[in-house]
C-alpha cells in the first residue's frame, strides 16, 4: 500500500491555476483509473479530470470555488503496489510557497511566480462578503454606525475610499442602526452573489479588455435581402442529412473571405512580447450565452469548412458550451469573435473585444424596413453590423474598409463564393 | 555654540566624558595615537594618555570581551569597532555576555560599555564597509541601540550612552560624518556648517535615549526613519511636495513608540525608511508596532523603504541605496485614496 | 622513510570502553624536578615550565623541591576540608538531580585541588572568573552551600532569580563572576578586568578558568593576545581534565604541544602543573599571582587533571571511555594525595578523616534541607515569575512594561 499524490496538471496553454468546479468523489471512495473525479474551471471551461490511478481517495485538497495553482497537490490516493509517488509529495508539501513540480522549467517558473497571488485570491474568495476598505474608513464607519456593505466603493476592486464614505454620508447615507436604513435594507433584499467561476473569469477578462484596449467601434447597415433569400433557398433545397442554416455559417464564410483581404483584423496581440500575430487561418469565436454567463466556443480553421460543416460546428459547440462540457481546446485559440444579440433586438452594440484578439464583429437584429433604392422606397431586410477594433493595431480607415468589404459580400452573396 | 561636523561632535562628547569621569576609557583599533580612521578619537590619547585612550589589537571579540571585564571592574569603556561590518567576531560577547550580564546575575554585575561603530553605505565601501546591522542588535534583549542623524544629536546621544549603566551599541552613519546627504550622489557634497544641527554646544549636554525627534511637522503622512535616511526623507518629501511629518527615531531601543504612534494617528499614513535590508529588519518591528497601535487610523498600508535584501554591492551602490525615488514611490503608495 | 603524501591526521582517544586505560601519552615528571625561577622571569624563559610538569608531592606523599609552598598543617587541613566538602556537595547534588529535584548538575570530582588551591593562594580582592566546574572557588570563598543549592533549585533564595541553569553561580560580594553557559567568554573579560585594575593602579588581579576543549575557542586567543599585549595582571587557567564531554583533549590541540606552551607561544608565561597536587597548584598560583601583582604580566597555567565523573548529569562517559580510567590515572585522586601527605606528616589520620566526612555529610544534608525549604523547581514557594522582566535594563523600558502587563493578564486569566 502506498500513496499517489495527484497534483493539478497544466490543463493547456500554460494554465497556471484552475478553480475547483465540482468534486465527483469524496474521501474514502474507490475509483478506477480514468473515472471522472473532479471538474476544474480554467479560463472559460469546465474541464473534467479523470483519475490518474486506480485506488481509494485518501484526501482532497480544496473545496468548490477554491483556486488551485498548477503543481499543487489536488488529490491523494491510497494505491496498491510500489508505484506510489509519496516521495515527491513529501518533497513538495501542500503549500503554495513550495515549488510546484512541473514537467517543463518554463511552466514551473510561471507557477511559482503566481502562487502567492493564488493564495491571495483564495483568501478573497473565502471572505468575499467583507468589504474592501482601509482600517481608518472602517473605524469611521463603525463610529458613525454605518454598514459599509451598502456603501458603494469607487476604488480598485470596489474598495471604499475615504471620499466614498464621505459622499455616502453627505448623500444622506444613514447609519445601519437607524430605522430608515434597516427598512431600506429589508425592502431592498440585497442578495449576495459571489463572483466566482466563469463569472470571475468573465469579469476579469472584460475589465482587462476595457482597461487595456482602446476600442474603436464602427457601425453600418447591410441589406441582407439577397443574403436571406440565398439562405432560405439553401435550407429549402438541402438534403435530409444537412442541418438547417442560420445566418452564422454564411456570415462566417463571408468573414473568411474578408479576413484574407484584411489580415490585420484577424489577429491576436501578445502584449508581453509586444507582437501582433496575424493568423492565416480563421479561428472564429462564437459568443454564446450560457447559464453561467458568456462563453466563447471556437471554430478552428473556419476558412476550410463548408457552410454545412460550420452549421454543424456551431450547433455542437454552442450546446457543449451551454452544458459546460466544452473541451479546453474548443474554448481557446480564436482569432476573431462574432457576437450576436440580434434575437433580442437592438440596433447598435459596442462589443468588447475578446482579448487577445484585435477585433470583434457584432450582429444586430435583421428587420424589414423601407429603404430608398434606385429612387424608390422599397422594403428590404436590413441588418446593422457593429464592429469594434483595437485601435492600437487596426486603423479606423482599415476597419471601415473591412466593414464595407464584408457589406459588399453580404449584399451580393454570390461573391462570397467567387474566388478573388 | 560651535560649528561641528559629526566627527567633531563625537570627539567632543568623548572628550567631555573623559574629562568629567576618570572611569571613562576609549579603546579600539587605531583610536589612540592615530586618532581613529575616521578621526573621531583624534587628540584623546594626547590629552588623556595611553591608559585611557587605548590602541587595541585587531580582534573585535577581544575588544568587546575586555571592555566587558573593564566595565565590571568599574570603568566605563567606549569601545570603537572600526566598521559595523567588523562587529561580528564580537557578536557573542555582545549578545551572550554584555546584553545579559545584568539579567543572569540578577543585577549583581553589569558592564556600562558603549560600542561605537560606523555604519551604512554611500562611501563606496562595498559589501564589507557599508552594512547597517542595527536591526540585528535591536533584536537582542538587553542592548540599547542608537543611531544619530546629525552632529547635535550625535554628541548628546553619545554622552547619554556613555553615562548609561546599560550597554549601548552606538551606530554612526558614516556617510553623514562630514555633512548631511540627501541621497543624490551626483550633487556636490555639503558640509554640516550650514545645517542648523551642525550648531553644537561646546560644553556638556545630553540627548536622552528613548526619545524620538520630530524633524519636520506635517499632516498627510508620517515618515519614520533614522540615520542618513532622515535627510533623504526630507529631500524626498520636498521633491514630491508632500506634507510629510518626519520622525527621526534616534534611539531604536528603547523606542519612543508614543511619538511615532501619535504622529501616525494624526496622519493616518506611514512610510518607514532605513538603509538596511528589508527582510526581518528594524522596519518590520516599526511597521508591526505602528500597525498594532494605529490600525484604525490607517488609510493605507504602511510602506517600507529599505535597501534590497542583498549584500551592499560595490559597483551598484546607488542602485542599492534607498534614495529619494524609492521614498517618493512609497509616499505615493501611502497617499493613495 | 618520510612519506611524500599529504595526509589528514585524526586524533584518537587513548582508550575506549572495554580497552585497558592507557595514559602513556601523558608527559610526566618526578616531583621536585623543575626549578622555581624568579616570578619576574622573562616569558621566553618559561618554555621548560610550560612543557614540563610542576609537581611537589612525590609517590611517598612527601613534598619535594623548590616549588614546595611550605604551608603549615592548619592550612593543609583547611584545604582538605574544602576539597572534601566540594566532593560531598557534588555527590549530594548529583543525587538530587537523579531524584528530579533539580534539572541539571555538573560535578568537579577529581579536580577539587585546582579550585581549592587556587582560591586559597589568591587574595580575597582578586576577581575570579570561573567556569561551570569550579565550585571549589565558591566553597573556599565562603559561599553558603544553601545559597549554591538554592541557585540549583531556582527557588526563592536563588541568587540568579530563576534565570540561570544550575551551577551558574555568582557572588559579587565574594568577587566571583557570573558563570556563563557559553564557553571561554570569561577569558577576555578577565583580561579586561585585570587591565582595568592596572589602569586604576590597583593591586587586585584576575583569574579565569576554562577547560582543555575551550582553548579552541576564539576568545581563548583574544584573551591571550590582549593579556600578552598589555601584560595584564591575570592568571589564565586551562583545566586539562582530558575531555570536553566525549572529545579527547587532542582535538583541542593538546597532542602536539602542551596547552601551557601556548602561553610563551603567545607572549605570556606558561606553566604546566600537576592539577591533582594541591601543593603544586598552590605554589604555581602563588608564583603567577606574584608575577602579575608585580607588573610582570599574565601567566597561562595548564592543570593536568582528570574529570573523574561525567561531564554533566546529561552525560554517560561509559559510552566513550573505559570505566577504569580514573582509577588508573597516574596523578591519582587529589583528596587522597593531600590526605596521605597530611598523614605522612603526622597531621592527620583515617579516623579524623572519617569524622570529617561524617561532619560535612551532615552539614551538606542540613544545607539541602534548608535550601529546599525555600522551594524547589517543582514545589513552592516559587519565585514571582514577573522577575523575568526585570534586570534586562536598569530601568524597565515601555515594551517590557507592556509585556509584563500582558503576562499578568495571561496569569490572572483576564
Amino acid at each position: 500500500m502506498g500513496q499517489y499524490v495527484f497534483k493539478l496538471p497544466d490543463l493547456g496553454e500554460g494554465t497556471v491555476e484552475a478553480e475547483i468546479g465540482e468534486w465527483h468523489v469524496k474521501v474514502g471512495d474507490q475509483v478506477n483509473e480514468d473515472d471522472v473525479i473532479v471538474d476544474m474551471m480554467t479560463d472559460k471551461a469546465a474541464v473534467e479530470i479523470p483519475s490518474p490511478v486506480t485506488g481509494r481517495i485518501a484526501s482532497l485538497h480544496g473545496q468548490q470555488g477554491d483556486i488551485v495553482a498548477v503543481g499543487m497537490n489536488l488529490i491523494v490516493f491510497d494505491v496498491d503496489g510500489e508505484s506510489a509517488n509519496t516521495a515527491t509529495s513529501e518533497a513538495t508539501p501542500d503549500a503554495p510557497q513550495a515549488a510546484p513540480t512541473a514537467p517543463e522549467p518554463a511552466a514551473k517558473t510561471v507557477a511559482q511566480t503566481v502562487a502567492p497571488e493564488v493564495v491571495a485570491n483564495a483568501n478573497n474568495t473565502s471572505t468575499n462578503a467583507r468589504v474592501l476598505t482601509s482600517p481608518a474608513v472602517r473605524a469611521r464607519a463603525k463610529k458613525q454606525g454605518i454598514d459599509l456593505s451598502v456603501v458603494p466603493g469607487s476604488g480598485a476592486r470596489g474598495r471604499i475610499l475615504a471620499r466614498d464614505l464621505e459622499q455616502f454620508i453627505a448623500g444622506g447615507g444613514k447609519p445601519a442602526s437607524s430605522t430608515v436604513a434597516v427598512t431600506n435594507l429589508e425592502t431592498d433584499e440585497i442578495e449576495e452573489h459571489k463572483v466566482i467561476g466563469v463569472r470571475r473569469v468573465i469579469a476579469r477578462k472584460m475589465s482587462e479588455a476595457k482597461r487595456n484596449i482602446p476600442h474603436f467601434t464602427y457601425v453600418d447597415e447591410v441589406d441582407i435581402t439577397e443574403f436571406n433569400a440565398l439562405r432560405e433557398h439553401l435550407n429549402a433545397t438541402r438534403s435530409a442529412d444537412k442541418p438547417k442554416l442560420t445566418f452564422l455559417p454564411l456570415l462566417i464564410a463571408a468573414l473568411a473571405k474578408t479576413m484574407k483581404a484584411f489580415p490585420q483584423c484577424n489577429a491576436t496581440y501578445d502584449a508581453e512580447r509586444e507582437v501582433v500575430l496575424r493568423h492565416k487561418a480563421l479561428h472564429v469565436g462564437i459568443a454564446t450565452q450560457t447559464k453561467d454567463g458568456l462563453k466563447v466556443p471556437v471554430i478552428h480553421q473556419a476558412q476550410a469548412r463548408s457552410i454545412w460543416a460550420l452549421a454543424d460546428d456551431i450547433k455542437r459547440l454552442s450546446e457543449a458550451a451551454r452544458n459546460g462540457k466544452a473541451k479546453k481546446q474548443e474554448l481557446t485559440g480564436s482569432s476573431i469573435t462574432i457576437t450576436s444579440l440580434g434575437a433580442l433586438g437592438g440596433i447598435v452594440t459596442t462589443p468588447v473585444i475578446n482579448s487577445p484578439e484585435v477585433g470583434i464583429i457584432g450582429i444586430n437584429k435583421a428587420v424589414d424596413r423601407p429603404v430608398v433604392k434606385d429612387g424608390n422606397i422599397v422594403v428590404r431586410t436590413m441588418m446593422n453590423v457593429s464592429v469594434s477594433f483595437d485601435h492600437r493595431f487596426v486603423d479606423g480607415y482599415d476597419a471601415a474598409a473591412m466593414v464595407q468589404y464584408l457589406k459588399g459580400l453580404l449584399e451580393y452573396p454570390a461573391t462570397i463564393f467567387v474566388p478573388e | 555654540m560651535a560649528k561641528m561636523n559629526m566627527i567633531q561632535a563625537l570627539n567632543s562628547a568623548m572628550d567631555i566624558a573623559m574629562d568629567r569621569d576618570p572611569s571613562v576609557v576609549v579603546m579600539g583599533e587605531d583610536v589612540g595615537y592615530f586618532g581613529g580612521v575616521f578621526r573621531c578619537t583624534d587628540g584623546l590619547q594626547r590629552k588623556y594618555g595611553e591608559h585611557r585612550c587605548i590602541d587595541t589589537p585587531i580582534a573585535e571579540g577581544g575588544i568587546i570581551g575586555t571592555a566587558i571585564g573593564m566595565g565590571v571592574n568599574g570603568l566605563r569603556p567606549v569601545a570603537e569597532i572600526q566598521f559595523a561590518d567588523y562587529i561580528y567576531p564580537g557578536f557573542d560577547q555582545v549578545v551572550s555576555e554584555l546584553a545579559r550580564l545584568r539579567y543572569r546575575s540578577a543585577g549583581d554585575f553589569y558592564a556600562p560599555v558603549t560600542i561605537r561603530t560606523p555604519c551604512g553605505g554611500g562611501i563606496r565601501g562595498g559589501q564589507t564597509h557599508s552594512q547597517s546591522p542595527e536591526g540585528i542588535f535591536a533584536h537582542v534583549s538587553g542592548i540599547q541601540v542608537v543611531m544619530p542623524s546629525n552632529p547635535y544629536d550625535a554628541k548628546g546621544l553619545l554622552l547619554a550612552s556613555i553615562e548609561s549603566d546599560d550597554p549601548v551599541v552606538f551606530f554612526e552613519p558614516k556617510r553623514i560624518y562630514n555633512g548631511p546627504f540627501d541621497g543624490d550622489p551626483d550633487k556636490p557634497a555639503v558640509g554640516w556648517s550650514s545645517h542648523p544641527q551642525g550648531e553644537v554646544p561646546e560644553g556638556y549636554y545630553t540627548v536622552p535615549l528613548g526619545q524620538a525627534n520630530v524633524v519636520r511637522e506635517g499632516n498627510d503622512v508620517t515618515i519614520v526613519t533614522y540615520g542618513t535616511m532622515v535627510h533623504v526623507a526630507e529631500a524626498a518629501a520636498r521633491a514630491a511636495d508632500v506634507d510629510a511629518e518626519i520622525i527621526d527615531v534616534r534611539s531604536l531601543q528603547p523606542l519612543d513608540l508614543e511619538t511615532l504612534t501619535t504622529s501616525v494617528n494624526k496622519t493616518g499614513r506611514c512610510v518607514i525608511a532605513h538603509e538596511a535590508t528589508r527582510f526581518s529588519g528594524y522596519g518590520a518591528e516599526l511597521s508591526a508596532s505602528i500597525q498594532e497601535h494605529c490600525f484604525y487610523a490607517l488609510e493605507a498600508p504602511i510602506q517600507r523603504v529599505t535597501g534590497w535584501d542583498t549584500p551592499y554591492p560595490h559597483a551598484f551602490e546607488w542602485d542599492y541605496f534607498p534614495g529619494q525615488k524609492r521614498i517618493i514611490a512609497a509616499l505615493e503608495a501611502a497617499l493613495e485614496d | 622513510m618520510a612519506s611524500k603524501q599529504s595526509r589528514l591526521h585524526v586524533p584518537s582517544a587513548p582508550a575506549r570502553p572495554g580497552d585497558e586505560p592507557d595514559f602513556s601519552y601523558l608527559k610526566l615528571m618526578p616531583a621536585g624536578r623543575l626549578g622555581r625561577p624568579d616570578s619576574h622571569v622573562k616569558v621566553n624563559e618559561t618554555h621548560e615550565l610550560a612543557s614540563g610538569l610542576v609537581r611537589v608531592l612525590d609517590d611517598n606523599h612527601e613534598a619535594q623541591g623548590q616549588w614546595d609552598p611550605h604551608l603549615d598543617a592548619k592550612e593543609l587541613q583547611v584545604a582538605l576540608r574544602h576539597m572534601v566538602m566540594t566532593r560531598i556537595f557534588d555527590d549530594r547534588m548529583q543525587r538530587v538531580q537523579r531524584q528530579g529535584k533539580i534539572s541539571f548538575y555538573v560535578k568537579s570530582t577529581g579536580e577539587e585541588a585546582v579550585s581549592v588551591a587556587q582560591a586559597m593562594a589568591l587574595q580575597p580582592g582578586d576577581m575570579l572568573f570561573p567556569s561551570y566546574r569550579n565550585q571549589g572557588l565558591f566553597i573556599v570563598r565562603g559561599s553558603n552551600l544553601t545559597d549554591l543549592m538554592s541557585q540549583c533549585l531556582s527557588n526563592t533564595r536563588d541568587m540568579c532569580k530563576g534565570r540561570q541553569l544550575p551551577v551558574m553561580y555568582h557572588s559579587a560580594e565574594d568577587k566571583l563572576f557570573s558563570i556563563s553557559g557559553n564557553l571561554t567568554t570569561q577569558y577576555p573579560q578577565a583580561v579586561g578586568w585585570a587591565m582595568a585594575s592596572a589602569i586604576k593602579g590597583e593591586q587586585h588581579i584576575a583569574a579565569a578558568w576554562i577547560g582543555d576543549g575551550s582553548t579552541a575557542e576564539a576568545d581563548f586567543h583574544h584573551a591571550l593576545t590582549f593579556a600578552a599585549v598589555y601584560q595584564a595582571p591575570v592568571l589564565l587557567n586551562v583545566v586539562n581534565n582530558q575531555y570536553a564531554i566525549s572529545t579527547f583533549q587532542a582535538f583541542a590541540g593538546g597532542e602536539q604541544q602542551t596547552f601551557a606552551a601556548r602561553g610563551p607561544g603567545n607572549g605570556i608565561a606558561g606553566v604546566r602543573v600537576d592539577g591533582n597536587d594541591f601543593l603544586a597548584v598552590y605554589a604555581v598560583t602563588q608564583w603567577a599571582a606574584e608575577r602579575a601583582r608585580a607588573g610582570a604580566g599574565a601567566t597561562l597555567i595548564e592543570h593536568v587533571t582528570y574529570r573523574g565523573s561525567a561531564h554533566s548529569t546529561s552525560d554517560d562517559p561509559t559510552r566513550y571511555r573505559p570505566k577504569e580510567e580514573w582509577a588508573a590515572f597516574p596523578l591519582g585522586d587529589p583528596i587522597e594525595r593531600l590526605k596521605q601527605h597530611l598523614i605522612a606528616n603526622g597531621d592527620w589520620s583515617d579516623a579524623r578523616h572519617d569524622a570529617l566526612v561524617e561532619e560535612l555529610t551532615e552539614h551538606v544534608t542540613a544545607c539541602w534541607r534548608e535550601a529546599t525549604s525555600y522551594g524547589t523547581l517543582n514545589e513552592g514557594p516559587h519565585l514571582d515569575a514577573s522577575l523575568m522582566f526585570e534586570d534586562i535594563f536598569e530601568k524597565m523600558p515601555a515594551n517590557l512594561r507592556a509585556q509584563r502587563e500582558q503576562w499578568r493578564r495571561e496569569k490572572s486569566g483576564d
